[in-house]
C-alpha cells in the first residue's frame, strides 16, 4: 500500500519534472540566440583576405546576402554595418547605375519595393534617388537613404570583404570606384562568363581586382567552362550553382579547391544547393555539413548569424 | 525504509511549487498573459510581435509564430482575410503580390488556389517552402503558448473568425480590434462581442477620444485599448492617463512616428531605448508592439519589466 503510494508520487514528481524541464528548456535556449549575439569575435580584413586566397586552409567564408536584411533593409548602409559587427567575411551587395552614371545599390531593376519611389533606377539621377527612402522588410518606409557604391566601400574599407552583384555590365566602373575609395583587394566582381570572354573584354584588370565566375552546374559546358579558367587563369573562386546535390561535377570541388580556387555556394534556397539551404538549416544547423563535407569554403546565406554560430563550433570560423 | 522514501518524494514534490506561490505556474502560458492583461502593473510590460518575427520567417507565416513563441513573446499581431471560398487565411495586404510567388486578391481566390503558393521572405525572394496559413491552423500552433491579436477583421470577418476560434477551443486567447464606435459594434454583431476579447483602436483623428473610450467602458468594459497618437498635445494621449487611472492595459505600436510621436522602435536603435521605449513606459504603456523583438525584450529583461 505505502509503496504503491511512493511509487505514485515518484511518478507524479517526474512527470511535473519532466514538463517543467522542457519549459525552462525551451526559454532559455531561444533566449541565447539574439540576432547579433554572435558579433564579438571580429576576424581582421587581412586574415579574411588570406582564407580567401588560401581555399585550402580549412577556414569556411561567410558571404551575407545583400547585407544583414534581417535587421536594416537590404542594400543599406546599416545593413553592412551590421555584418560588419557581427563578424561577418563578406558582405555581397547589389550595383546598379543612375541615369546619370553613377553607382547606387539597389538589387531590383526598379525601385518599386525597396524605396518609396518608383520607376527604374536607369531613368532616375542620383540627387533625385537621394531623396527618397528605403523601405523595411514589411515595405515600411524606414530613415534610411539609398547608398551609392562609394559610400558602401567606405564604410566596408578594412573591415568586410565586399563581393558586388549585377557588376559585370559595369565592370570598369565598379574597378574605378574601388580604386578611388582604396578598396581593389577587398572587392570581388564577379560575372556568367567563360575565360576567353573576360579575358577579351576586361582582360586588363585580371590582374587588379579579384574577379569570380559564376558557372551553373547543370550547364553541359559547366565542365568546359571550368576547365578553361583552371588552365589560364585560376580564379580567386568559382561561384556554382548546384540545382541537385547528385551532380557528378560536386566530386571535383577538393581537387579545384586544392588548386587554388574557392568553392562558392549559396545556401539562399534550394535551386543553389540541392535542398541542403538556410530554411532547412533553421530548423537544423547540421544541413550545412553537406558544405562542409563536400570542400565547399565559401557560403552565401541569408541567415548569418546562425551560419557563424554553426561554423564557429565546428572550428570553421574564427 | 519505504516511509523514508515516501517522505523524500512528498519532500521533493513540494519544494518544486513552494507554498502559496503563484497559481499561475500550474495553468497555461496564455492564461498568465491573459491575467496580466486584465490586470495591468507598472512593473511588467507585454510584448507584441508585429505581424510575427518577420525578420526571421515570413511575415504571417507559422514559422513567424513559432518563433516568437520561442522567444517569450506574449502576443502576436497578425492580419486575417477572407478567401473566395469563405475561409480566413493570414494575409496583410488585400493582394498576395509582394508576400507570396503568385498574383491576385485574396478574395478572388480559393483557400486551395492560395494553399498552392509560397511565401516570400523579407527580402522579396521566392524560394521558401512556406505556405499561407489559415486561422485554424495559426489557433492550433498558438493554443495555450501566446495569446493572438487579429487585425483587419472589424469590417466583416468577426463572425466567420469567432467560428474558427470556438471550433479550436480558443475564444479565450485572442483579442480582437478595431476602430468603429461601441454603438456600431454592438449593433454589427451583438452577443458575439460580449463573448469575445475585444480591443478598441484609438487613431489619431478619433472624435471625441474620451467619449469614444467611456461608451466602451460602459458597454463592453474592455480590458485593454490600442493608443496611437502624433503628439503629447493630442487627445489621445491624454487618455492614456485615464485608462491607467482606470487599470486598463494600454497598447502602444511605436512602428512609425506617427504612431507614437515619434518614439518608435528605430529611434530605440538609433537613440536609446530609453528614448523611445522607455519613455513610451513612462508614460503609461502596459503593452508594446514592435518590430525589434530581440532588442524590446533585452531591454525590458535588463531593466526588470519582464516576469520570466
Amino acid at each position: 500500500m505505502k509503496k504503491r503510494l511512493v511509487s505514485v508520487f515518484v511518478l507524479i514528481f517526474i512527470l511535473v519534472n519532466c514538463k517543467n524541464n522542457k519549459e525552462n528548456h525551451n526559454t532559455t535556449q531561444e533566449k541565447t540566440v539574439p540576432v547579433n549575439e554572435e558579433s564579438r569575435s571580429y576576424t581582421q580584413i587581412h586574415e579574411i583576405r588570406d582564407n580567401l586566397l588560401h581555399p585550402d586552409n580549412g577556414q569556411v567564408i561567410v558571404v551575407a546576402h545583400r547585407g544583414d536584411w534581417r535587421n536594416a533593409p537590404e542594400n543599406s548602409l546599416p545593413a553592412i554595418q551590421s555584418c560588419i559587427d557581427m563578424g561577418v567575411d563578406m558582405v555581397e551587395i547589389d550595383v546598379r547605375e543612375t541615369r546619370d552614371g553613377h553607382l547606387v545599390l539597389m538589387h531590383d531593376g526598379t525601385i518599386d519595393r525597396t524605396t518609396t519611389g518608383k520607376g527604374k533606377v536607369s531613368e532616375w539621377s542620383l540627387d533625385r534617388l537621394k531623396t527618397l527612402r528605403l523601405r523595411d522588410g514589411l515595405g515600411v518606409p524606414t530613415p534610411n537613404r539609398i547608398p551609392t557604391l562609394e559610400e558602401a566601400l567606405n564604410l566596408c574599407k578594412g573591415k568586410i570583404m565586399v563581393n558586388l552583384d549585377k557588376s559585370y555590365d559595369i565592370f570598369d566602373k565598379c574597378f574605378e570606384v574601388a580604386q578611388r575609395t582604396g578598396t581593389l583587394d577587398q572587392v570581388i566582381i564577379k560575372g556568367a562568363r567563360t575565360n576567353e570572354e573576360v579575358r577579351e573584354q576586361f582582360g586588363k584588370y585580371l590582374d587588379k581586382v579579384m574577379f569570380m565566375p559564376m558557372v551553373r552546374l547543370s550547364d553541359p559546358k559547366a565542365e568546359e567552362i571550368i576547365n578553361g579558367y583552371m588552365k589560364n587563369d585560376i580564379p580567386v573562386a568559382f561561384e556554382f550553382t548546384v540545382p541537385s546535390d547528385t551532380i557528378a561535377l560536386i566530386k571535383r570541388f577538393g581537387e579545384i579547391r586544392s588548386q587554388g580556387a574557392g568553392i562558392w555556394i549559396n545556401s539562399l534556397w534550394p535551386q543553389h544547393n540541392g535542398g541542403h539551404d538556410d530554411e532547412k538549416a533553421y530548423a537544423d544547423p547540421h544541413v550545412y555539413e553537406w558544405f562542409t563535407d563536400n570542400h565547399i569554403n565559401i557560403i552565401q546565406t541569408d541567415r548569418p548569424a546562425i551560419l557563424l554560430k554553426y561554423l564557429r563550433s565546428r572550428g570553421y570560423h574564427h | 525504509m519505504s516511509k523514508n522514501l515516501f517522505f523524500i518524494a512528498f519532500l521533493l514534490l513540494f519544494s518544486r511549487y513552494g507554498f502559496g506561490q503563484d497559481t499561475a505556474q500550474l495553468t497555461t502560458r496564455t492564461d498568465s498573459i491573459l491575467y496580466r492583461l486584465k490586470h495591468p502593473v507598472k512593473n511588467e510590460i507585454l510584448v507584441v510581435s508585429h505581424r510575427g518575427d518577420w525578420r526571421y520567417a515570413p511575415e504571417n507565416s507559422l514559422m513567424s509564430i513559432q518563433r516568437c513563441i520561442d522567444l517569450g513573446v506574449d502576443i502576436v499581431e497578425i492580419d486575417v482575410r477572407l478567401t473566395k471560398d469563405g475561409h480566413l487565411v493570414a494575409m496583410h495586404d488585400k493582394t498576395v503580390n509582394r508576400t507570396t510567388d503568385g498574383k491576385g486578391k485574396v478574395s478572388d481566390m480559393t483557400l486551395e488556389e492560395i494553399k498552392k503558393l509560397r511565401l516570400k521572405n523579407a527580402c522579396g525572394v521566392k524560394g521558401s517552402r512556406q505556405q499561407v496559413p489559415t486561422l485554424e491552423e495559426i489557433m492550433f500552433l498558438a493554443k495555450d503558448k501566446i495569446m493572438v491579436n487579429l487585425d483587419k477583421v472589424e469590417g466583416e470577418t468577426v463572425k466567420e473568425a469567432y467560428k474558427v476560434l470556438k471550433e479550436t477551443g480558443t475564444v479565450g486567447q485572442v483579442i480582437f480590434k478595431g476602430r468603429e464606435t461601441a454603438d456600431m459594434m454592438l449593433e454589427k454583431f451583438g452577443d458575439i462581442m460580449k463573448e469575445i476579447i475585444y480591443m478598441p483602436i484609438l487613431i489619431d483623428n478619433t472624435e471625441n477620444a474620451s467619449g469614444f473610450v467611456d461608451r466602451y467602458n460602459e458597454l463592453l468594459s474592455p480590458i485593454a485599448y490600442e493608443v496611437t497618437f502624433s503628439g503629447t498635445d493630442t487627445e489621445n494621449f491624454k487618455q492614456i492617463a485615464r485608462l491607467n487611472r482606470m487599470g486598463i492595459t494600454v497598447l502602444n505600436i511605436p512602428l512609425w512616428d506617427a504612431l507614437t510621436a515619434g518614439h518608435t522602435d528605430e529611434k530605440a536603435l538609433l537613440e536609446g531605448a530609453d528614448e523611445a521605449w522607455g519613455w513610451l513606459i513612462k508614460n503609461g504603456a502596459n503593452a508594446i508592439m514592435t518590430d525589434r523583438l530581440n532588442e524590446l525584450l533585452n531591454y525590458l529583461e535588463g531593466k526588470g519589466l519582464r516576469k520570466h
